[in-house]
Protein backbone atom coordinates (compact mmCIF):
# COMPACT_ATOMS: atom_id res chain seq x y z
CA UNK A 1 0.00 0.00 0.00
CA UNK A 2 1.10 3.62 -1.12
CA UNK A 3 1.93 6.01 1.59
CA UNK A 4 -0.54 9.21 1.80
CA UNK A 5 0.96 11.86 0.12
CA UNK A 6 -0.07 15.53 -0.19
CA UNK A 7 -0.81 17.48 -3.30
CA UNK A 8 2.10 18.98 -3.90
CA UNK A 9 3.41 15.01 -4.46
CA UNK A 10 0.62 13.69 -6.67
CA UNK A 11 1.47 16.25 -8.97
CA UNK A 12 -1.10 17.81 -11.33
CA UNK A 13 -0.93 15.47 -13.94
CA UNK A 14 -4.03 14.17 -14.92
CA UNK A 15 -4.48 10.44 -14.59
CA UNK A 16 -6.44 9.82 -17.88
CA UNK A 17 -6.18 9.09 -21.26
CA UNK A 18 -8.06 9.01 -24.69
CA UNK A 19 -8.02 6.64 -27.46
CA UNK A 20 -5.51 7.52 -30.41
CA UNK A 21 -6.21 9.85 -32.96
CA UNK A 22 -9.60 11.10 -31.11
CA UNK A 23 -9.34 14.76 -31.30
CA UNK A 24 -8.14 14.44 -35.18
CA UNK A 25 -11.52 11.99 -35.55
CA UNK A 26 -13.53 14.28 -33.13
CA UNK A 27 -12.92 17.84 -34.95
CA UNK A 28 -13.27 15.69 -38.66
CA UNK A 29 -16.40 14.23 -37.43
CA UNK A 30 -17.59 17.89 -36.19
CA UNK A 31 -16.77 19.78 -39.49
CA UNK A 32 -18.84 16.97 -41.51
CA UNK A 33 -21.82 17.71 -38.95
CA UNK A 34 -21.81 21.38 -39.91
CA UNK A 35 -21.08 21.75 -43.03
CA UNK A 36 -24.62 19.54 -43.45
CA UNK A 37 -26.12 21.61 -40.85
CA UNK A 38 -26.72 25.44 -41.58
CA UNK A 39 -26.70 27.50 -37.58
CA UNK A 40 -30.03 28.31 -36.97
CA UNK A 41 -30.42 31.69 -36.87
CA UNK A 42 -33.26 34.46 -37.16
CA UNK A 43 -32.49 37.02 -39.85
CA UNK A 44 -33.20 40.87 -39.77
CA UNK A 45 -35.87 39.88 -43.18
CA UNK A 46 -37.57 36.76 -41.07
CA UNK A 47 -38.26 39.08 -38.05
CA UNK A 48 -39.39 41.86 -40.45
CA UNK A 49 -41.75 39.00 -41.75
CA UNK A 50 -42.97 37.71 -38.38
CA UNK A 51 -43.84 41.24 -37.35
CA UNK A 52 -45.77 42.37 -40.65
CA UNK A 53 -47.66 38.84 -40.13
CA UNK A 54 -48.64 40.01 -36.88
CA UNK A 55 -50.27 43.19 -38.13
CA UNK A 56 -51.82 41.11 -40.58
CA UNK A 57 -53.14 39.02 -37.60
CA UNK A 58 -54.52 41.83 -35.93
CA UNK A 59 -56.16 43.92 -38.93
CA UNK A 60 -58.01 40.34 -39.76
CA UNK A 61 -59.03 39.75 -35.95
CA UNK A 62 -59.79 43.21 -35.94
CA UNK A 63 -62.17 43.29 -39.19
CA UNK A 64 -63.39 40.15 -38.00
CA UNK A 65 -65.08 41.77 -34.27
CA UNK A 66 -65.97 44.85 -36.41
CA UNK A 67 -68.53 42.56 -38.75
CA UNK A 68 -69.41 40.99 -35.54
CA UNK A 69 -70.64 44.21 -33.84
CA UNK A 70 -71.94 45.41 -36.78
CA UNK A 71 -74.36 42.90 -36.95
CA UNK A 72 -74.92 42.59 -33.68
CA UNK A 73 -76.29 46.27 -33.98
CA UNK A 74 -78.46 45.56 -37.64
CA UNK A 75 -79.96 43.01 -35.23
CA UNK A 76 -81.00 44.76 -32.97
CA UNK A 77 -82.07 47.85 -34.94
CA UNK A 78 -84.42 45.53 -36.94
CA UNK A 79 -85.72 43.50 -33.19
CA UNK A 80 -86.69 47.59 -32.17
CA UNK A 81 -88.28 47.89 -35.32
CA UNK A 82 -90.80 45.00 -34.40
CA UNK A 83 -90.86 45.75 -30.92
CA UNK A 84 -92.61 49.26 -32.01
CA UNK A 85 -94.79 47.51 -35.06
CA UNK A 86 -95.82 45.13 -32.35
CA UNK A 87 -97.73 48.09 -30.51
CA UNK A 88 -99.54 49.59 -32.94
CA UNK A 89 -103.10 47.69 -33.86
CA UNK A 90 -103.82 47.43 -38.02
CA UNK A 91 -105.89 50.18 -38.43
CA UNK A 92 -103.67 52.74 -36.77
CA UNK A 93 -101.00 51.61 -39.16
CA UNK A 94 -103.48 51.24 -42.54
CA UNK A 95 -104.54 55.00 -41.17
CA UNK A 96 -101.04 55.85 -40.70
CA UNK A 97 -99.91 55.01 -44.49
CA UNK A 98 -102.93 56.45 -45.82
CA UNK A 99 -102.34 59.64 -44.00
CA UNK A 100 -98.95 59.75 -45.57
CA UNK A 101 -99.72 59.10 -49.14
CA UNK A 102 -102.61 61.89 -49.33
CA UNK A 103 -99.61 64.51 -47.72
CA UNK B 1 -5.58 35.61 -27.59
CA UNK B 2 -3.46 34.87 -31.17
CA UNK B 3 -3.88 37.11 -34.30
CA UNK B 4 -5.63 33.57 -35.86
CA UNK B 5 -8.03 33.56 -33.36
CA UNK B 6 -8.76 37.20 -33.78
CA UNK B 7 -9.04 36.86 -37.41
CA UNK B 8 -11.24 33.99 -36.91
CA UNK B 9 -13.77 35.30 -34.89
CA UNK B 10 -13.87 37.87 -37.44
CA UNK B 11 -14.87 35.37 -40.29
CA UNK B 12 -17.35 33.60 -37.94
CA UNK B 13 -19.53 37.18 -39.03
CA UNK B 14 -19.42 36.64 -42.65
CA UNK B 15 -21.65 33.73 -43.54
CA UNK B 16 -19.24 32.23 -46.44
CA UNK B 17 -16.38 31.66 -44.19
CA UNK B 18 -18.71 30.89 -41.12
CA UNK B 19 -18.26 27.13 -41.28
CA UNK B 20 -15.03 27.26 -41.83
CA UNK B 21 -14.15 29.37 -39.25
CA UNK B 22 -15.94 27.60 -36.34
CA UNK B 23 -14.27 24.44 -37.47
CA UNK B 24 -10.59 25.86 -36.46
CA UNK B 25 -12.11 26.83 -33.33
CA UNK B 26 -13.03 23.71 -32.57
CA UNK B 27 -9.53 22.18 -33.57
CA UNK B 28 -8.04 25.24 -31.53
CA UNK B 29 -10.66 24.36 -28.15
CA UNK B 30 -11.55 20.95 -28.28
CA UNK B 31 -8.77 19.59 -26.18
CA UNK B 32 -8.70 22.59 -23.30
CA UNK B 33 -12.71 22.22 -23.47
CA UNK B 34 -12.38 18.14 -23.79
CA UNK B 35 -10.22 18.38 -20.49
CA UNK B 36 -12.07 20.86 -18.82
CA UNK B 37 -15.71 18.59 -19.48
CA UNK B 38 -13.65 15.09 -18.52
CA UNK B 39 -12.54 16.29 -15.27
CA UNK B 40 -16.15 16.71 -14.06
CA UNK B 41 -18.07 13.67 -15.48
CA UNK B 42 -14.63 11.05 -15.54
CA UNK B 43 -15.88 8.95 -18.64
CA UNK B 44 -14.13 9.55 -22.10
CA UNK B 45 -17.61 7.98 -23.09
CA UNK B 46 -19.30 10.82 -21.36
CA UNK B 47 -17.18 13.43 -22.01
CA UNK B 48 -17.33 13.26 -25.27
CA UNK B 49 -21.48 13.27 -25.87
CA UNK B 50 -20.92 16.96 -23.91
CA UNK B 51 -18.36 18.24 -25.97
CA UNK B 52 -20.05 17.10 -28.91
CA UNK B 53 -23.32 19.36 -27.30
CA UNK B 54 -21.14 21.83 -26.41
CA UNK B 55 -19.85 22.53 -29.85
CA UNK B 56 -23.18 22.03 -31.43
CA UNK B 57 -24.77 24.73 -29.34
CA UNK B 58 -22.16 26.86 -29.72
CA UNK B 59 -23.16 26.48 -33.33
CA UNK B 60 -26.30 27.01 -33.39
CA UNK B 61 -25.85 29.70 -31.31
CA UNK B 62 -23.46 32.07 -32.86
CA UNK B 63 -25.87 35.12 -33.36
CA UNK B 64 -25.57 34.69 -29.30
CA UNK B 65 -21.81 35.47 -29.12
CA UNK B 66 -21.72 39.10 -29.22
CA UNK B 67 -17.92 39.70 -29.02
CA UNK B 68 -17.88 41.68 -25.01
CA UNK B 69 -16.14 38.07 -24.23
CA UNK B 70 -13.03 36.24 -25.34
CA UNK B 71 -14.66 33.24 -27.65
CA UNK B 72 -12.87 30.73 -25.58
CA UNK B 73 -14.41 32.38 -22.66
CA UNK B 74 -17.91 31.73 -24.07
CA UNK B 75 -17.10 28.24 -25.47
CA UNK B 76 -16.00 27.91 -21.81
CA UNK B 77 -19.14 29.01 -20.20
CA UNK B 78 -21.37 26.72 -22.60
CA UNK B 79 -19.11 23.48 -21.85
CA UNK B 80 -19.56 23.98 -17.89
CA UNK B 81 -23.26 24.60 -18.48
CA UNK B 82 -23.47 21.75 -20.35
CA UNK B 83 -21.05 19.33 -17.81
CA UNK B 84 -23.40 20.68 -14.92
CA UNK B 85 -26.26 19.89 -16.73
CA UNK B 86 -25.25 16.23 -17.61
CA UNK B 87 -24.85 15.71 -14.18
CA UNK B 88 -27.95 16.84 -12.78
CA UNK B 89 -29.52 14.52 -15.50
CA UNK B 90 -27.41 11.75 -14.36
CA UNK B 91 -28.39 12.38 -11.29
CA UNK B 92 -32.10 12.36 -11.73
CA UNK B 93 -31.71 8.91 -13.48
CA UNK B 94 -29.67 7.38 -10.68
CA UNK B 95 -32.46 8.63 -7.83
CA UNK B 96 -33.74 5.08 -7.69
CA UNK B 97 -30.18 3.50 -7.32
CA UNK B 98 -28.99 3.61 -3.81
CA UNK B 99 -25.31 4.26 -4.25
CA UNK B 100 -24.96 8.47 -5.09
CA UNK B 101 -23.98 9.56 -8.59
CA UNK B 102 -20.33 10.26 -6.86
CA UNK B 103 -20.02 6.52 -5.89
CA UNK B 104 -21.31 5.59 -9.92
CA UNK B 105 -18.56 7.87 -10.96
CA UNK B 106 -15.40 6.29 -8.80
CA UNK B 107 -16.97 2.99 -9.59
CA UNK B 108 -17.19 3.42 -13.38
CA UNK B 109 -13.45 5.40 -13.10
CA UNK B 110 -11.80 1.81 -11.16
CA UNK B 111 -12.73 0.13 -14.13
CA UNK B 112 -11.99 2.67 -17.02
CA UNK B 113 -9.60 1.26 -19.46
CA UNK B 114 -9.14 4.81 -20.03
CA UNK B 115 -7.77 5.48 -16.37
CA UNK B 116 -4.19 5.30 -16.51
CA UNK B 117 -3.56 6.70 -12.72
CA UNK B 118 -1.61 5.22 -9.97
CA UNK B 119 -2.97 4.64 -6.21
CA UNK B 120 -2.43 7.69 -5.16
CA UNK B 121 -4.07 9.59 -7.88
CA UNK B 122 -7.10 7.54 -7.24
CA UNK B 123 -7.14 8.55 -4.15
CA UNK B 124 -6.87 12.50 -5.36
CA UNK B 125 -10.36 11.43 -7.51
CA UNK B 126 -11.75 9.97 -4.48
CA UNK B 127 -10.91 13.26 -2.56
CA UNK B 128 -12.08 15.25 -5.41
CA UNK B 129 -15.86 13.73 -5.86
CA UNK B 130 -16.94 14.27 -1.93
CA UNK B 131 -16.80 18.04 -2.96
CA UNK B 132 -19.83 19.65 -3.97
CA UNK B 133 -20.18 20.04 -7.67
CA UNK B 134 -19.56 23.81 -8.07
CA UNK B 135 -16.30 23.65 -5.87
CA UNK B 136 -15.23 20.27 -7.71
CA UNK B 137 -15.40 22.44 -10.81
CA UNK B 138 -13.20 25.85 -9.20
CA UNK B 139 -10.68 23.21 -7.72
CA UNK B 140 -10.22 21.27 -11.10
CA UNK B 141 -10.10 24.42 -13.02
CA UNK B 142 -6.96 26.05 -10.79
CA UNK B 143 -5.69 22.79 -9.82
CA UNK B 144 -5.34 21.18 -13.22
CA UNK B 145 -5.91 23.59 -15.53
CA UNK B 146 -3.75 26.55 -13.86
CA UNK B 147 -6.67 28.59 -14.62
CA UNK B 148 -6.30 32.42 -13.11
CA UNK B 149 -9.03 33.97 -10.91
CA UNK B 150 -9.87 36.54 -13.57
CA UNK B 151 -10.55 34.15 -16.34
CA UNK B 152 -12.10 31.74 -14.21
CA UNK B 153 -14.10 34.45 -12.78
CA UNK B 154 -15.20 35.63 -16.63
CA UNK B 155 -16.37 32.01 -17.29
CA UNK B 156 -18.24 30.90 -14.12
CA UNK B 157 -19.10 34.68 -13.54
CA UNK B 158 -18.41 34.63 -10.21
CA UNK B 159 -16.46 36.96 -8.60
CA UNK B 160 -12.05 36.46 -7.84
CA UNK B 161 -12.82 36.82 -3.74
CA UNK B 162 -15.40 33.53 -3.60
CA UNK B 163 -13.28 31.48 -6.16
CA UNK B 164 -10.04 31.75 -4.19
CA UNK B 165 -12.27 31.36 -0.68
CA UNK B 166 -13.93 28.31 -2.63
CA UNK B 167 -10.65 26.94 -3.74
CA UNK B 168 -8.85 27.41 -0.41
CA UNK B 169 -11.66 25.26 1.23
CA UNK B 170 -11.22 22.99 -1.40
CA UNK B 171 -6.96 22.22 -0.75
CA UNK B 172 -8.15 22.00 3.29
CA UNK B 173 -10.83 19.70 2.65
CA UNK B 174 -8.90 17.12 0.24
CA UNK B 175 -5.76 17.27 2.89
CA UNK B 176 -8.29 16.51 5.59
CA UNK B 177 -9.74 13.23 3.77
CA UNK B 178 -6.10 12.91 2.75
CA UNK B 179 -5.13 12.59 6.77
CA UNK B 180 -8.51 10.59 7.96
CA UNK B 181 -7.25 7.82 5.20
CA UNK B 182 -4.06 7.99 7.11
CA UNK B 183 -5.74 7.89 10.50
Amino acid sequence: MEPNKTLEQIGTELPFKVPENYFDQFASQFEETIAAKKPRHITLRKKWMSIAAMFIGILVLGQLLYKLYDKQTVNKQDNYEAYVLMQVDEASLVDCYVNNSSK
Amino acid sequence: MTASETELQLQLKDSHKRAGAFSALVRLYQERLYWHIRKMVLSHEDANDVLQNTFMKGWNGLDNFRGDAQFSTWLYRIATNETLSFLSNKRLRNLQSLGSIEDNLLHNLQSDSHFIGNEAQLKLQKAILTLPEKQRLVFNMKYFEEITYDQMSEILETSSGALKASYHHAVKKIEKYFNEELD
